[in-house]
């Protein structure tokens, strides 16, 4: 056993550090980040771009399909050297969700097609799995794919779809087949957010943002060939996905970064109470993040992420919303004068320090992390089956 | 990084696990806590046979050399079983100090510990310093060519059998740490029970004559050999408690199992799953702390201290809700002493009492 890291992962460390904090960092991304104010698209397209321009787009793919084929420990080194030059996060809608199952389940013009534009940011992608009458019963969606020739038509309706309003193109799980076992029949369509016959409709959530949409189909028509893999397999191909996205979901650089602030906001308020509990806080922190080194060092040995990967996402967002709860208490009565998580008119400003109405636009807007994903219960209920087999 | 054990670990959990497998099921434990002395001087002699006596001692001393890795390797078995024979006070504890010490016989006495016939125990609580342990009453003060030892220690673990003590105590506002022999004059002993079966000795110090040699450190080189011993033993008895954990766990998913009400397996039920669920959790996030801290231990990484406190923190809230779920879900089972389901809560509770508690290690870790 060998807790250090490589003469190699620290050089390359030191490389996506300077890369970070270079001149061709988008200056406007900067900016809003160092203040704390909302990326707009653009900011976002930006970002992305810039990660591309360095070649660590596909940190996480093989470079058989255009990605870096770093290791494990590269991948938590990049990580942890983002979330500290306070980068927003890579969306993982294309690069982690749909494109492994694209260069796993999908034929070659598939790739060709579809690879490129994720790996260069052309494409935004967003995600159509929840829907109005399947929430963590994912499997009994109803969204509806019929083939018609070269075509699928597609009725029903997708929700709580994240940037939908940005996206070019969606994933979709869809049912071709009533089935006796309902898994069987679904299918993974790929679908242009232009095609005539989808609306997208806001939700706003209780932080006032607009993040989430409900996307509706009415008799949309899908060419054929944009379906993945076999009809009737998109169960497989989802589970793959959400068992491919197990780096970085647990969000502890960011968290550890939010701490450092959150101590330097309360190191002269004296309030030994807070300082305890953000104490403890750094010491779930620091369990859970050698966990997740337990499991990239499993995966880098070639295996597979031991039943210690599962607790990531439960622990990673109990934490996240733990820190968020602790901003707020910081930050006391000042949090009530609240219009929105884009604050306030530079001209007119409240009373408090200036992190109190982010400080609550967060709390409110990560009830989300417990939720999404698989909520925490389905993520226990998966732990009792796989793991306790109860 | 690699995070994996050796053949050499992994082979040394084989045969203690096996070891417990056959010499100490619950019954076996519950005669050995009926015994006299608290342990088995049958399995303490296996022990040595073994070669697990000689495992953390330095080869000049004839040990096996092994760091913190294979203690933790060790005690994690021995937690799985609620192993009760005195490794942690005459091994961990004693050998810790005495291996750094300049004491002139020290090799001889590391042997006779390594064979099993000694036994040395450190006093280092007392009764009315919490874990400031260096603000100590017991003083020795010079005599002559020697020194004088008066006061008292509490909580002696493994006190009523030990041959010869390391006991800390104040000189002119300095630590210091001397040996002396549970048959010195002045010297008396008395054993009790612990809560979780083990033993443990309040000693009380009257005009004791010491000569020089039996100073084994002081000032500054025994604050650093107490608190390197101290960090050990936080490291040991967090390895027992991830195996009490796992144990505990495991337990409790074969008995909800087992157990039917409402015509089934209570296992079924989702609050119990989910229960199970946190209990599971709460011990895999233990033992990365425990490997964390461990490796940074062995390599005298600065951010150990940090770690260790992080550490302890978490195994006593962990064992706390492991202990306590494992208990309830085993309804009236759980509570009682037949069952060994609640001597898991036991030891964890007497374990989050030792070397600092949760409350103790979350102000020093934030004091950072």
């Amino acid at each position: 056993m060998d807790i250090s890291f490589s003469e190699q992962d620290l050089q390359f460390q030191e490389e996506i550090r300077a890369g970070l904090n270079g001149s061709e960092f988008p200056s406007n991304v900067r900016e809003k980040q160092e203040k704390g104010t909302a990326l707009s698209k653009q900011d976002m397209i930006d970002f992305h771009k810039f990660i591309h321009s360095k070649g660590w787009m596909g940190y996480n793919w093989p470079v058989e399909y255009g990605g870096t084929g770093w290791s494990p420990v590269q991948i938590y080194l990049f990580l942890n050297e983002l979330a500290l030059a306070q980068c927003p996060t890579i969306l993982p809608f294309g690069l982690s969700m749909v494109g492994p199952v694209i260069y796993t389940f999908g034929n070659q013009d598939q790739k060709d097609r579809f690879l490129p534009d994720i790996l260069e940011f052309n494409t935004w992608w967003c995600q159509g799995y929840s829907e109005p009458g399947s929430g963590s019963d994912l499997a009994s969606l109803k969204t509806k794919a019929v083939l018609d020739g070269d075509h699928y038509i597609v009725n029903g309706s997708k929700t709580w779809t994240t940037l939908a309003q940005n996206a070019d193109w969606i994933f979709c799980l869809v049912r071709t087949e009533t089935t006796q076992k309902k898994q069987e029949g679904i299918s993974f369509l790929l679908i242009d957010m232009n095609t005539p016959g989808i609306e997208v409709k806001p939700i706003i959530t209780i932080d006032g943002d607009h993040e989430v949409n409900s996307v509706f189909f009415t008799d949309v028509k899908v060419p054929a060939d944009q379906l993945i893999g076999e009809e009737g397999k998109g169960w497989t191909y989802a589970k793959f996905l959400l068992a491919h996205e197990r780096f970085g979901i647990a969000g502890v650089p960011v968290v550890k970064v939010q701490i450092e602030k959150l101590k330097n906001i309360t190191s002269e308020y004296n309030d030994a109470d807070l300082s305890k509990k953000i104490a403890e806080l750094e010491i779930d922190l620091e369990a859970l993040e050698f966990t997740e080194l337990r499991t990239l060092a499993a995966i880098a040995e070639g295996g597979h992420p031991g039943a210690e990967s599962s607790i990531l996402k439960i622990r990673g967002t109990e934490i996240q919303q733990r820190l968020t709860e602790l901003f707020v208490e910081a930050a006391g009565q000042y949090i009530l004068p609240y219009e929105g998580p884009d604050g306030f008119e530079s001209n007119r400003t409240p009373a408090g320090p200036d992190y109190a109405s982010p400080s609550v636009a967060q709390y409110l807007n990560y009830r989300k992390t417990s939720i999404y994903g698989g909520s925490n219960e389905i993520q226990k209920n998966i732990i009792a089956k796989a793991i306790l087999g109860v | 990084m690699n995070l994996n054990y050796s053949d050499e670990q992994n082979m040394l959990r084989e045969q203690v696990l096996k070891f417990c497998e056959t010499n100490y099921d619950f019954i076996d434990r519950e005669k050995i806590l009926d015994s006299h002395s608290g342990y088995s001087e049958e399995n303490w002699k296996q022990f040595a046979e073994l070669g697990w006596l000689a495992v953390p001692f330095k080869e000049d001393n004839g040990g096996f050399n092994f760091g913190p890795v294979e203690l933790t390797v060790l005690f994690e078995e021995f937690g799985k079983a609620l192993v009760v024979e005195p490794y942690l006070s005459s091994v961990v504890m004693s050998g810790t100090v005495l291996e750094g010490s300049n004491h002139p016989q020290k090799t001889s006495i590391i042997e006779k510990i390594i064979s099993g016939e000694h036994q040395v125990s450190v006093a280092y609580a007392e009764p009315n310093i919490g874990y400031n342990f260096f603000h100590c009453l017991s003083a020795v003060s010079k005599n002559g060519d020697g020194y004088i030892l008066n006061g008292s220690k509490s909580l002696v673990l493994n006190g009523g059998n030990a041959d010869q003590f390391i006991v800390l105590a104040n000189h002119e506002n300095s630590p210091i740490l001397a040996l002396i022999d549970a048959g010195i004059k002045g010297l008396s002993v008395q054993s009790f029970k612990t809560l979780d079966g083990q033993t443990c000795g309040e000693l009380t110090f009257e005009n004791i004559a010491l000569d020089s040699e039996s100073i084994l450190a002081s000032g500054d080189d025994a604050k650093a050999l107490f608190n390197k011993m101290i960090d050990l033993s936080i490291l040991c008895i967090s390895a027992e408690a991830v195996g009490a954990m796992t144990s505990s766990y495991m337990k409790t998913v074969q008995y909800t199992k087992e157990r039917e009400q409402f015509a089934q397996p209570i296992s079924n039920f989702q609050v119990l799953q989910h229960r199970m669920v946190d209990m599971f959790i709460e011990t895999e996030l233990t033992k990365s702390l425990l490997i964390k801290a461990t490796l940074q231990l062995d390599s005298d990484d600065p951010e150990a201290g940090n770690t260790i406190s992080a550490l302890k923190v978490q195994v006593g809230k962990a064992g706390r809700l492991v202990g306590q779920h494992a208990v309830q879900l085993h309804g009236g089972m759980g509570v009682s002493n037949e069952m060994s389901i609640g001597h898991y809560l036991k030891r964890f509770t007497a374990i989050d009492s030792m070397f600092g508690n949760t409350q103790h290690h979350i102000n020093k870790y934030q004091a950072k």
